[in-house]
């Protein structure tokens, strides 16, 4: 399957994402983070389309590990889980999203870093 | 309504479908059942293929000083993919899937445990034998150079 | 007077087989809020797929992920890292890879609807179509010679072959399975406790299935046309007779036709996938290293299932992405159980079909 990948600055990713996402024409699939190392962390906001083949658009945003990253749940409500997901396992910081869904709320592990 | 009390009573009559199993040994396995791992040590060329390809690791290579090889194979670690035999040179020969049922093991045989001692003595007969080859090839070229 | 009251649903409940928490709020019987906890059994599979396991083994621990769509799960691994080798697989492993997660549709279903007659306090009917299921289990024994954890699908192909003697096994198991299917049917829309009772309990409109993102059975009961054997050109879907099932009220009897009619629609294409097996070889040498970014979605019984995987020409691969049905379809349960009857909890959950071992991962 081919993606489109949209590359955006995470300043304007909620402002892209806004005029990009319509809930009747894009499915919302997940947020996804990659640890790229030196500090830098890979997020992507993944979308297919309904009733089209293989049209799958992912916006990838390059961050430091330290940047609070804006939530996107009020534009689309399903995003919780998969923001918490992310918060747990990369310990990164994303507006509203708790810690402890696989993890303790006080762990201090983050699994899917690279350099630990 | 009435159709499916009427079925439910019927079924009172009919035969089980479960059964009792460890009392019990009539578990009709079709046929090339994944069944265990098995093999012929006199066959075996010691390429160590097997070991590389199992995803849990189950088949573990001993490395004696002076050079052959000794391996386990636990059965409980096992997944019965056949990666092994795909892996296997002499496939049939050496190493085969069988449609044998893996037993269940008793407390007595502490499986378990013997397997950890086995890993954790075969990772370092690996080491020493790769120093032993290592200070023996740093000998002899200090050899050539004097 | 109005009194607000916090009841929890799980880990441990005796309508639950699976470890999920919820915790509803409810006034009088009616549930208002509810909050999930849905972490109990991670395993931290994707960080083992990136850094215990070399990219060649990871399809065997996928596997692991699920007990029930353990096909689903290593299919979409091996699509994706076939993509990023660049090989495509021939006609036959294309059949045969479908045939079994056709196989894999009909008992997950199948066992969803157990389950579902279960909380109607029907146990005969569950112990009905457990027995029932046998026929497909054995199947999927006779193909792949595991019972649970199939190991079926291998990089650059498929394990086993199927022999003519398969063949006539599978015939002579779907056609005995077709007439049961079809009795259930009768059942589940004229029995008091399977039909009337669950009419207009668990209802998802439409639009909440738009903003919530409901996916698979769950999102075709509410008349939302999606499914990824029809979004996605992976396999040759169309050539063997699907067809995409929906309703439109969305409630839990809903949800049951839709499960129904389409184990109906997954034996018409597994007759028709083994009576047009192409020829070919079933396992190929695939070379090379996986290199890139690739995505792949395949429908599991459940709804789609994602995967993102990116590597970078070593033996471990950088980042294995595993999005399951389930855990997207927690927001749109969520919402569906606010407004209902605290005594409907259980029905609604077990006809969801929620499989926390792959939520959790």
């Amino acid at each position: 399957m081919p993606i489109r990948k949209v590359e955006i600055r995470l300043e304007d990713m909620l402002d892209e994402l806004t005029t990009f996402y319509d809930a009747k024409v894009w499915h919302f699939l997940t947020v996804n983070g990659i640890d790229l190392g030196d500090g830098k962390i890979e997020l992507q906001w993944i979308f297919s389309k309904y009733g089209v083949k293989d049209e799958t658009v992912l916006f990838s945003a390059v961050t430091a590990y330290e940047t609070k990253v804006p939530s996107v749940v009020s534009l689309i409500p399903s995003a919780t889980l998969s923001e918490r997901e992310i918060v747990d396992m990369f310990g990164v910081e994303i507006e509203g999203a708790a810690k402890g869904l696989y993890l303790d709320e006080d762990s201090l592990t983050m699994p899917l870093r690279c350099s630990l | 309504m009435i159709k499916a009390m009427m079925q439910a009573f019927t079924n009172l009559f009919k035969p089980v479908h479960t059964v009792k199993y460890p009392f019990e040994e009539d578990v009709v396995l079709p046929k090339d059942y994944r069944g265990l791992i098995e093999y012929s040590e006199d066959d075996c060329i010691f390429c160590d293929k097997c070991e590389k390809a199992c995803p849990p690791k189950s088949i573990v290579f001993y490395q004696h000083p002076d050079g052959s090889k000794e391996y386990k194979y636990n059965a409980w670690l096992c997944i019965y993919c056949g990666e092994c035999v795909r892996a296997c040179p002499k496939p049939g020969e050496a190493l085969w899937q069988s449609e044998k049922k893996p037993l269940s093991a008793t407390k007595e045989q502490d499986v378990n445990n013997e397997w950890f001692v086995w890993q954790r003595a075969a990772a370092e007969s690996r080491e020493n034998h790769a120093a032993m080859k290592k200070a023996a090839k740093e000998k002899k070229r200090q050899e050539k150079e004097s | 007077m109005k009194k607000v009251v916090n009841i929890p649903l799980g880990s441990q409940h005796i309508s639950l087989l699976e470890p999920i928490r919820f915790q509803f709020t409810t006034e009088n019987e009616k549930i208002i809020e509810v909050g999930a906890d849905v972490g109990f059994v991670h395993r931290g599979i994707e960080k083992a797929c990136s850094e215990t396991f070399e990219w060649k083994k990871v399809g065997y621990v996928v596997a692991r992920v699920c007990g029930l769509c353990a096909i689903t799960h290593s299919l979409s691994y091996t699509l994706a890292v076939e993509r990023l080798l660049g090989y495509e697989a021939n006609e036959r492993i294309k059949y045969l890879r479908m045939l079994m997660v056709e196989l894999d549709r009909i008992h997950s279903h199948m066992l969803c609807l157990a389950h579902v007659s279960e909380n109607a306090g029907f146990e005969a009917m569950f112990m009905q179509i457990m027995a029932d299921r046998e026929l497909v289990m054995d199947i999927q024994e006779a193909i792949s010679g595991n019972r649970v954890q199939f190991d079926y699908i291998a990089i650059g192909g498929v394990n086993r072959d199927v022999t003519p003697e398969l063949v006539n096994m599978i015939h002579k198991n779907l056609d005995e399975l077709r007439p049961k299917i079809d009795d259930l049917m009768e059942r589940f829309s004229n029995n008091w406790s399977l039909s009337l009772k669950y009419k207009g309990v668990g209802v998802l409109t439409l639009d909440e299935a738009y903003i919530y993102n409901a996916l698979g059975p769950l999102a075709r009961a509410s008349g939302l046309k999606t499914d990824v054997r029809a979004e996605s050109s992976d396999f040759p879907y169309e050539d063997v007779g699907y067809e995409m099932i929906f309703e439109s009220s969305g409630d839990i009897y809903a949800r049951n036709m839709v499960r129904l009619r389409e184990i109906i629609n997954s034996i018409t294409m597994c007759e028709n996938i083994i009576d047009n097996l192409p020829t070919g070889e079933i396992i190929e040498k695939v070379k090379g290293k996986p290199e890139g970014e690739v995505v792949v979605r395949v429908e599991a019984p459940r709804g789609e299932l994602f995967y993102l995987v990116k590597g970078s020409r070593k033996n471990f691969l950088d980042r294995v992405r595993i999005k399951t049905p389930t855990f997207s379809a927690i927001p749109a349960m969520m919402e569906v159980f606010k407004g209902s009857e605290y005594a409907d909890a259980p029905a609604i959950l077990a006809s969801f079909d929620p499989c926390m071992s792959c939520t959790a991962k």
